[in-house]
C-alpha cells in the first residue's frame, strides 16, 4: 500500500536534493581556479537555481519536519553563494564554512530520504487491512 | 514492469496536483525535469514510456511540439490548467499529442491519468532476446552508434536486414546494395523510423546477410539520410544547451 503524505515527502526531497546537487556543481566550478571562464549562461543557471531554492527550501524542510535543524544552514549557503563569481571571491574561511553548511544540509536530506524510503518499503509489504488493524492494536487502552 | 514517465514541470513543489496523483499510481516511476533542455538531455540518455508536460496551453503545446520533432515515437501528454482553443486543438492533433485539463475534480483527473498510463504500451520496455551467434555482424550500441554501423554497411554495399533491440523496442532496417530500402519501428515506417533508430545509444544489433524486403519505404540515398539525421541530432543537442 502507498501513503500519500509519504509519497509527497519523497517527491519533495528528491526535487530538493536535485537542486542542492546542481548548486554544488556550480559552486565547485566557481571555486576551481583552474577554470577561469565563468559564462553568462552559468551565472543565469546559478541565479535560477538559487531562486528556486530560496522559494522552496523553507516549505520543503517544514513539510519534512527538519526546518529548525536546517533552515539556518541552508540560508547561510544561499546568502554566501550569491553568484558563481561571488563564490570565487570568497576567502578560505568563508569557503570552508560554505562547504560545511552545504554538507550539513545535503547529509540530513540524504538521511531523511533513506528513512522515508525505508518506511515506503515497510508499507509496500502491508495491505490496508493489516495496517489499520495494527494501528488499532497500538492504541492505548482508555481507563474506565 | 514499471511505467517510466518523464514530467516537465517548472514548479514541481507548488504546482503538484497531477504529480501527487502520479505518486499514488502503482507501477509508475516518475522523473521530474524543470526545463525543456534538461528534459531533452534526460530523454537522450534514458528510455521513458511517455513524456508529460505540465504548463499553460501555449507553452505546453510548443514544448511538446519541440520534443515530438526529435522523438517521433514518444507518447506525449500535455497537462493544461484550462481548455484549449481551436488552433491549439489542431496543433495537438497534428503532433499526435494527448491532452488533459487538470482543473477538474481530483477523482476525475486521477481516472484520466490512470487511463493514459494504462494506454501506454509496455511491450517495448525490455530488450527481447533472440540474437543468433551465426549472424554476420553482432554488436552493442554503447560502443558503436546505429549511424556508424549503417554507414559502414552502406559503404560496403551490403544487402540484408539489421535488427536493433533496445529498451525502446525492436526495429528493423533493410539494406539493398548499400542503400536503405525499408525501415520499421513500431508504427513508424520509412525515414521517420530511421530517424528514431539513429539516436539510439543503448541496446544491441545484429545483421543478417541476404534478407531483402519487398516493401520499399525509403527511396533517398544513404548519404542524404545521414546528413539530414545528423543535422536533426545537432538540433536536438542544441536544444539541450539552450
Amino acid at each position: 500500500m502507498k501513503d500519500r503524505q509519504l509519497e509527497t515527502k519523497l517527491r519533495l526531497i528528491a526535487v530538493q536534493l536535485d537542486s542542492w546537487k546542481k548548486l554544488h556543481d556550480l559552486i565547485t566550478y566557481g571555486l576551481d581556479k583552474a577554470k577561469p571562464i565563468i559564462s553568462a549562461e552559468q551565472e543565469r543557471q546559478f541565479t535560477d537555481l538559487r531562486g528556486q531554492l530560496l522559494q522552496e527550501t523553507e516549505f520543503v524542510l517544514r513539510e519534512l519536519g527538519i526546518l529548525g535543524e536546517l533552515s539556518g544552514k541552508a540560508m547561510n549557503v544561499l546568502n554566501r553563494a550569491s553568484s558563481v563569481r561571488g563564490v570565487r571571491d570568497l576567502t578560505g574561511e568563508e569557503t570552508r564554512r560554505l562547504e560545511a553548511d552545504w554538507n550539513a544540509v545535503f547529509t540530513k536530506l540524504g538521511v531523511t530520504q533513506g528513512q522515508l524510503k525505508g518506511r515506503r518499503k515497510q508499507l509496500a509489504a502491508q495491505n490496508p487491512f493489516s495496517y489499520y488493524f495494527q494501528r488499532v492494536l497500538r492504541r492505548r487502552a482508555v481507563a474506565a | 514492469m514499471e511505467t517510466r514517465l518523464l514530467i516537465l514541470n517548472p514548479d514541481p513543489v507548488f504546482e503538484d496536483r497531477a504529480l501527487s496523483i502520479f505518486d499514488m499510481i502503482d507501477g509508475v516511476e516518475t522523473r521530474i525535469a524543470r526545463t525543456l533542455s534538461e528534459a531533452i538531455t534526460i530523454l537522450i540518455e534514458e528510455n521513458f514510456d511517455a513524456f508529460v508536460v505540465e504548463e499553460e496551453p501555449t507553452v505546453a503545446i510548443e514544448q511538446a511540439t519541440n520534443v515530438r520533432q526529435h522523438f517521433p515515437s514518444l507518447r506525449i501528454l500535455c497537462l493544461v490548467p484550462c481548455k484549449i482553443d481551436k488552433e491549439q486543438a489542431a496543433a495537438i492533433d497534428q503532433q499526435a499529442l494527448a491532452i488533459i485539463v487538470t482543473t477538474q475534480r481530483e477523482s476525475r483527473l486521477a481516472s484520466l491519468l490512470k487511463t493514459f498510463i494504462g494506454s501506454l504500451d509496455s511491450t517495448g520496455s525490455t530488450a527481447a532476446e533472440g540474437i543468433d551467434p551465426c549472424h554476420s555482424l553482432i554488436g552493442n550500441l554503447n560502443q558503436f552508434s546505429a549511424a556508424e554501423i549503417l554507414q559502414m554497411s552502406c559503404l560496403s554495399q551490403r544487402s540484408g536486414r539489421f535488427t536493433f533491440k533496445s529498451g525502446r523496442g525492436n526495429s528493423e532496417i533493410y539494406l539493398q546494395h548499400g542503400a536503405v530500402r525499408h525501415a520499421v519501428f513500431g508504427e513508424l515506417e520509412g525515414e521517420s523510423a530511421v530517424a528514431e533508430i539513429f539516436r539510439w545509444r543503448q541496446g544491441r544489433f545484429y545483421f543478417e546477410e541476404g534478407i531483402i524486403s519487398h516493401e520499399q519505404t525509403v527511396d533517398r540515398p544513404w548519404a542524404h539520410l545521414l546528413i539530414d539525421n545528423l543535422q536533426k541530432l545537432d538540433e536536438t543537442l542544441e536544444l539541450v544547451s539552450v
